[in-house]
């Protein structure tokens, strides 16, 4: 099979798994070296597709062939679907050539299982190690890592990579074993805690080795079973705090070709994706707990934000006094965030705040309205029923499905 | 009224508000003329070097560097308003930097604008190799809507390591031979005609990569267009691509996430004994 169609079959592959981050590396350059490559901590987006999302790695597929079966994965190995499989020396061509063109910022570079976790391991190290060590490739390098792999393989990735991910898939142990019988929690949280281990050594000792710089990160399949995002928000916070994930991603289940009858054959609603995003950054940002955001089990609300929700349920805290209020408090309110909270206390210093500032700091005015004091302003609506201000504040018109 | 007339350049604008600032002359009594711009009909000129002997005026680093950054937006009568926060700050009015005030508010606007413009270049920039053993390697077209170039391309330097490259917009080229950076405004004929007529017969793969990574059962043009602003499609390799992706995802042709160039290919399943078709 050629380069050309190798690439189409195993990029195809490979887009399900959201990640695209290229942040969080150490600052490395080529200037004046041989070699090629650089990362400065801050992600690049080279491209967008018209799904919205970023280019910013060559995502793809070592190989497609699989020996698992899991029931959400367009690879599994009951799939009907073009195999195909890539040498380690045409993923370094691919990766060098779409850098020199300023295509990438890196590689993120995944497999089915083929052999044994241990054999897939090796390959994807191997590429890994080429770019590194044999072209002196300092871009930013993402490893899939497979979680039955030997922990040595697993302390070789981190050596190369800037960023390993582990996928947990589903959020709960039940649907791990109903939708993907030969993988197991177990395994997969240990590989979790082999990484973070490796991290923590790292981190300890000054001249150790780097590992992993960027951290790892998760992803949580949204729709594929009847999982609620009450139980996928507290995963993803018991995954935050055990592993000290940098990011969990969230992929709204796709439907796939030959879809088997065990997962849906719609997907979710892409909103829903979007508000577990927004509830994901109130925890990771604004020190939100997952109970907070969803106190008993169920959905996120679709038509509100999450932070919205939460101040409508909790109307006894506000309004909030803006020439008062710690920052903390003020990032709580709906339509202000932490940057503009931060640029509030620093204005205060100088001026009492009016409510024109607002304005000028670009807060979303109408959500924030109800919700804040100023000197020159007292909210008409803060008597006002929640269940009220919520017609008033949602967003309309709701999101078309897609057809 | 009082005529500023300048090179057009940051360094030499800083001269003249040094001086106008030692004069005591408030903002709204002087009109810019950077360049060849014409001065008022009525105004009077002065020059830049009168307050020689007038004490040192001492202006913190932080924002002279917000004074630099927002000089590369492009509008009119830029530097009126750089003038008028300099003056602000200066008689003692620091609330002219923040976000919060009038003046401080279209400062900081024009500095994210600026930033945003130069991560714009990073991203969207595409060098094309080009098949000569002669410098330069790698060429690039670039239309930045503010200015940009000389302050952004030093990432590039970082990135690419021995390989030399150039790049050439509208109004201003930038060449790495590999060891120094040589900037020229405008940008030499030359610059811009390699730059422009490369050709790129390798230049297949990253666009069948860029159709297989999209994933037409989640068309999201706005979020898109956002991101990508309609501007750059242009001059990137893909960018043709992307009015026929919409489109074809749009009329139904596809109902899940699989590439149309993957679906029309022969499947393979997989049997249940792992054996050598892993390893074809």
């Amino acid at each position: 099979m050629q380069l050309i169609e190798k690439l189409s079959v195993l990029a195809d592959a490979a887009k399900y798994d959201v990640s695209c981050a290229s942040s969080g590396a150490p600052k490395r350059s080529s200037k004046g070296k041989s070699g090629l490559g650089a990362t400065d901590g801050m992600g690049i987006c080279h491209s967008f597709t018209p799904d919205g999302r970023c280019v910013a790695l060559l995502k793809i597929l070592l190989t497609n062939f699989c020996l698992y079966d899991c029931q959400y994965c367009v690879n599994r190995r009951s799939s009907d679907v073009p195999r195909a499989r890539f040498t380690p020396e045409e993923v370094v061509e691919l990766t060098l050539d779409f850098y020199r063109r300023n295509c990438i910022s890196g590689l993120f570079l995944s497999s089915g299982i083929i052999r044994s976790a241990d054999y897939t391991m090796e390959q994807l190290n191997r590429v890994a190690k080429l770019l590194r060590e044999e072209h002196e490739f300092r871009g930013y390098i993402h490893l899939k890592t497979i979680p039955d792999a030997d922990p040595l393989l697993i302390a070789e990735a981190g050596r190369y990579a800037d960023r390993l991910s582990v996928n947990i898939e589903l959020p709960t142990e039940a649907s791990l074993v109903r939708l993907a019988p030969e993988k197991q929690v177990v395994t997969i949280r240990q590989a979790m805690g082999h990484i973070h281990q490796g991290e923590t050594e790292a981190s300890a000792e000054q001249r150790a080795p780097r590992f992993a710089p960027a951290g790892q990160s998760t992803q949580m399949i949204v729709g594929a079973d009847s999982t609620d995002d009450s139980t996928i928000l507290h995963t993803a916070q018991s995954l935050y705090g055990s592993y000290r994930l940098r990011r969990v991603y969230y992929s709204a289940f796709s439907p796939i070709p030959h879809s088997p009858s065990t997962v849906p054959f719609e997907a979710p609603p892409l909103l829903r994706e979007h508000r577990l995003y927004q509830a994901d950054f109130l925890m990771r940002g604004y020190g939100f707990k997952a109970t907070e955001l969803l106190s008993a089990p169920g959905n996120l609300a679709l038509d509100i934000d999450p932070k919205l929700a939460w101040a409508l349920a909790n109307r006894d805290q506000f309004p909030v006094d803006l020439n008062r209020a710690e920052a903390a408090l003020i990032a709580r309110v709906p339509g202000i965030g932490v940057l503009s909270a931060k640029r509030l206390v620093d204005l205060r210093r100088q001026k009492r705040i009016r409510f024109d500032d607002l304005t000028r700091l670009r807060c979303a005015l109408e959500k924030a309205k109800p919700f804040v004091i100023t000197q020159d302003y007292r909210p008409r609506l803060a008597g006002q029923e929640s269940h009220t201000l919520r017609q008033h504040l949602r967003d309309t018109p709701a999101q078309l499905a897609l057809w | 009224m009082v005529t500023m007339r300048f090179d057009g350049s940051f360094e030499a604008w800083r001269g003249c508000a040094r001086s106008l600032l030692q004069q005591g002359i408030a903002p709204h009594e002087v009109n810019w003329a950077a360049g060849t711009e014409p001065a008022g009909l009525f105004d009077s000129q002065v020059t830049a070097d009168l307050g020689e002997q007038a004490k040192p005026i001492r202006i913190a680093r932080p924002l002279l560097d917000e004074l630099q950054i927002a000089s590369r937006f492009r509008i009119e009568n830029r530097w009126s308003l750089l003038y008028r926060v300099l003056w602000r700050v200066a008689q003692g009015d620091p609330s002219a930097r923040l976000v919060g005030d009038v003046d401080g508010s279209e400062l900081h606007g024009r500095i994210k604008a600026v930033r945003r413009e130069a991560h714009h270049l990073h991203a969207f920039l595409r060098f094309t190799p080009l098949a000569t053993d002669t410098a330069p390697s790698h060429v690039a077209w670039f239309e930045p809507a503010h200015d940009v170039l000389p302050w952004a391309a030093g990432h590039f330097a970082d990135r690419m390591g021995g390989n030399s490259w150039l790049i050439a917009t509208p109004d201003d080229g930038v060449c790495w031979d590999g060891a120094q950076m040589h900037y020229s405004r405008p940008c030499p004929t030359e610059w811009r005609q390699l730059a422009q007529r490369a050709t790129d017969p390798g230049g297949e793969l990253w666009k069948t990569y860029y159709e297989s990574t999209f994933n037409p059962a989640r068309l999201n043009q706005g979020v898109m267009e956002t991101n990508l602003p309609v501007r750059f499609w242009k001059n990137l390799p893909e960018g043709m691509l992307i009015p026929q992706l919409m489109s074809r995802a749009r009329a139904g042709a596809q109902r899940d996430g699989q590439a149309e160039r993957v679906a029309g290919k022969a499947g393979k399943r997989i049997g249940r004994t792992p054996g050598q078709t892993m390893d074809n």
